[in-house]
């Protein structure tokens, strides 16, 4: 080889090491800058939430100089397989993260979750200031593992416009099952190919089905066991199945995401579905209303919901980093209007009982409206897994293909499988 | 000799760069692959204990639910397998003698248009036949109840569930097929097809005696490719149908991914899915040897 060659290699390597090494210093300068302590931060809001998060965290940057969060965005889909792999030891595992309500049970009893109650009562953050099905949702075995930022129950959307021309006032949603088949079945006009509420067979089932088992009176999980199968089950899916085939308010065979489309297309009244939606109806430029979830069941007033929580990994030890992160979470619960205005409402009271910027929101207090009887999933370790046939068995009742006693039958057999494993 | 040591060594360089990909993305996944399966692994907790081959046994055993997640979802994935692979390897064909017998300029044109879809990803694929196909709102359903024919549950009812995922898959993956197709047209020898009309073969003729005997490599290479890419049938169902109605659509791959991130236990799902990996070498080398004893 002649010198050039040695002297273009050597020269490129030096460039490349020069830059590597540029990189590394350029992360120290950040983590230790003006002696702040750093706090890690994992959150899944890769969608219209995201830049919410991010100003609330610059903006908690900005107003101290102590701690300094770092916000880490993981996409949605990807979110618990990577929390899974930082849990067990192949990644390093945050400080401070996002986790929903119903995966709480699994990682808090395989003893990943920090008890908070210490970090809680040292920093004044209190129990009161946040709704209390939100708190307690993550207090399990008497040990406080979460602190809520939000509840996301169904909720119904209309399209106004619908509501209007079938002659009903678009500012009253139908509120109980009488008033809601009588909307539905005004709304409908078959040879328009116009539906008062279009019933999906697959997501988001998961939400549907639960609330009007739940306002039956009913339990998906009883001492343990499955009870999809009980009075309160069957009737709920004997309802919403008599919706297409009695009351044809529906079509049948709706495929997945199926009835969003036809409510786009303005030929779907009314549609349950969760507050994450909003977006989607806004760009469309649809005339929708939100309101609660009418009284679907025969019992009681019951939501299905899910929520986004705070947790800390057990292996956070660091007093300095709790106080840091308590300290965080304390200005989040008073700052989280920025949270409100994804469309989600924050779980804090200083939010959705005081702010009055919130209560002007449109689809936000609405939501909040629901956090007094809204229902999480039930609290056993592997839900995902034993409700997997759950919905395979809710998706042939609705599409018409199995009797709901017999669906139901079959779903709580292959759960009870899965529970004895 | 010192040419040969320095020629090998040279050419072993070449080689390198890929040795050390298909090793870190490939050869350490497989083998850590198949450690896993040897354990009872639960990705949340810190103890693998060593199973030996109990995760085999379990898909083996009637009794436990691997067992219905490993033979419900390979039953559903060899439907597919079945349905899909000899239109893959028809149609591209078919595809190929129709672009070859056009002029020049339309030829490429032509080929840049079936082979474009090829190039998208699934979720976009899933979303175009999904508005194509809904059965309340979709435009096929639109023309059909225009020209007073019913509509049809194009994804919720069977056995229209698969014969939507296969058109779909042939629409998206068929481009690949037919590019293969059509270079080994290219090669068959002109000469052939002279010497053919002489004697009087018709275009039917020609393309039995001579065509399909000439191209029979890369037939058989078709078939195999075609029938692992099948094998490993995952993106269509799971955005598509979700595995519906019912679980009649779920196919083997949705299974073990459920049963490796949604349960967290790796060590039966790397079972299954070795089991799935030897499934398809068999059926693969079967095919080799039943192609080659014909000759």
């Amino acid at each position: 080889m002649n010198k050039k060659k040695w002297l273009g290699v050597a020269m490129t390597a030096a460039l490349a090491i020069g830059s590597l090494a540029g990189c590394s210093s350029d992360k120290e300068a950040t983590s230790s800058k003006g002696g702040k302590d750093k706090i890690t931060y994992w959150a899944p809001f890769s969608g219209a939430d995201g830049p919410r998060m991010k100003n609330i965290v610059a903006n908690y940057n900005k107003s101290q100089d102590k701690y300094e969060v770092d916000l880490q965005i993981v996409p949605q889909t990807d979110y618990y397989k990577t929390v899974d792999l930082a849990f067990s030891g192949q990644k390093s595992a945050p400080d401070l993260m996002i986790m929903h309500t119903d995966q709480l049970t699994n990682y808090a009893e395989k003893n990943l979750l920090k008890d908070m109650t210490d970090t809680i009562e040292k920093n004044g953050v209190k129990a009161e200031d946040y709704s209390d099905t939100a708190w307690q949702a993550g207090s399990i075995g008497g040990k406080q593992y979460s602190i809520p930022l939000d509840i996301h129950p169904l909720v119904l959307y209309y399209n106004k416009d619908m509501f209007k021309a079938a002659g009903l006032d678009p500012e009253k949603a139908p509120t109980n099952r009488e008033e809601f088949v009588a909307a539905a079945k005004k709304l409908t006009d078959e040879s328009k190919k116009q539906y008062g509420f279009v019933v999906p067979t697959l997501w988001p089932n998961q939400f549907i089905y639960p609330t009007v088992f739940f306002q039956n009176g009913g339990e998906l999980m009883k001492d343990g066991k499955p009870n999809y199968n009980s009075p309160e089950g069957v009737e709920a899916l004997t309802f919403l199945s008599e919706l297409v085939t009695k009351e044809k308010v529906s079509p049948a065979n709706v495929q997945q995401d199926g009835e969003v489309t036809l409510f786009l297309q303005g030929k779907n009244a009314m549609q349950l579905n969760g507050p994450w939606m909003m977006e989607q109806w806004d760009k469309a430029g649809i005339n929708y209303g939100v309101a609660p979830v009418p009284q679907l069941g025969t019992k009681q007033q019951a939501v299905y919901a899910n929520g986004h929580n705070f947790v800390i990994p057990a292996s956070v030890k660091d007093s300095k980093k709790l106080e840091g992160i308590s300290d965080f979470l304390k200005y989040a619960a008073d700052n989280t209007m920025e949270w409100a205005k994804s469309g989600q409402a924050p779980a804090s009271k200083a939010i959705y009982e005081q702010n009055d910027e919130f209560k002007k929101m449109v689809q936000q207090p609405q939501v909040a409206k629901q956090f007094e009887y809204a229902k999480f999933a039930p609290r056993v370790a592997n839900w995902g897994q034993l409700s997997e046939p759950l919905w395979a068995e809710v998706n042939l009742a609705l599409l018409g293909k199995k009797d709901p006693q017999k669906a139901l039958d079959d779903a709580n057999k292959k759960a009870e499988q899965l529970v004895q494993k | 000799m010192n040419t040969t040591w320095k020629s090998k060594l040279t050419s072993s360089l070449f080689v390198l760069p890929y040795l050390i990909l298909f090793t870190v993305f490939l050869l350490i996944p497989i083998v850590y692959g198949a450690w896993m399966s040897l354990h009872n692994w639960d990705l949340l907790n810190p103890v693998h204990e060593f199973v030996g081959l109990k995760n085999y046994a379990k898909i083996f055993d009637p009794k436990s639910y691997v067992h219905n997640l490993f033979f419900e979802g390979l039953k559903n994935t060899l439907k597919f397998v079945v349905f899909s692979v000899p239109l893959l390897v028809v149609v591209g064909l078919g595809l190929a003698l129709l672009i070859n017998s056009l002029p020049g300029r339309l030829k490429g044109l032509f080929r840049t248009v079936y082979f474009i879809p090829y190039s998208v990803s699934v979720s976009v694929v899933a979303i175009i036949w999904l508005w194509l196909l809904d059965t309340n709102s979709g435009l096929i359903n639109n023309y059909l109840t225009g020209l007073n024919l019913p509509a049809i549950p194009w994804l919720t009812d069977m056995p229209w569930a698969w014969v939507s995922i296969v058109i779909a898959t042939l629409w998206w993956t068929i481009g690949f097929n037919m590019v293969i197709f059509i270079n080994a047209l290219n090669d068959v020898s002109e000469e052939l097809y002279e010497a053919g009309s002489l004697d009087g073969a018709n275009r039917w003729q020609r393309l039995i005696y001579i065509t399909l005997p000439s191209i029979k490599p890369t037939m058989l290479f078709v078939l195999i490719t075609s029938t692992i890419a099948s094998f490993n049938i995952y993106g269509q169902p799971y955005l598509m149908t979700r595995g519906g109605p019912g679980t009649e659509t779920k196919v083997l791959l949705m299974n073990i991914v459920d049963e490796a991130f949604k349960q967290r236990q790796l060590g039966n799902a790397a079972a299954m899915s070795l089991l799935m990996a030897l499934l398809m070498i068999i059926i693969s080398v079967a095919q080799l040897r039943i192609s080659n004893r014909k000759e």
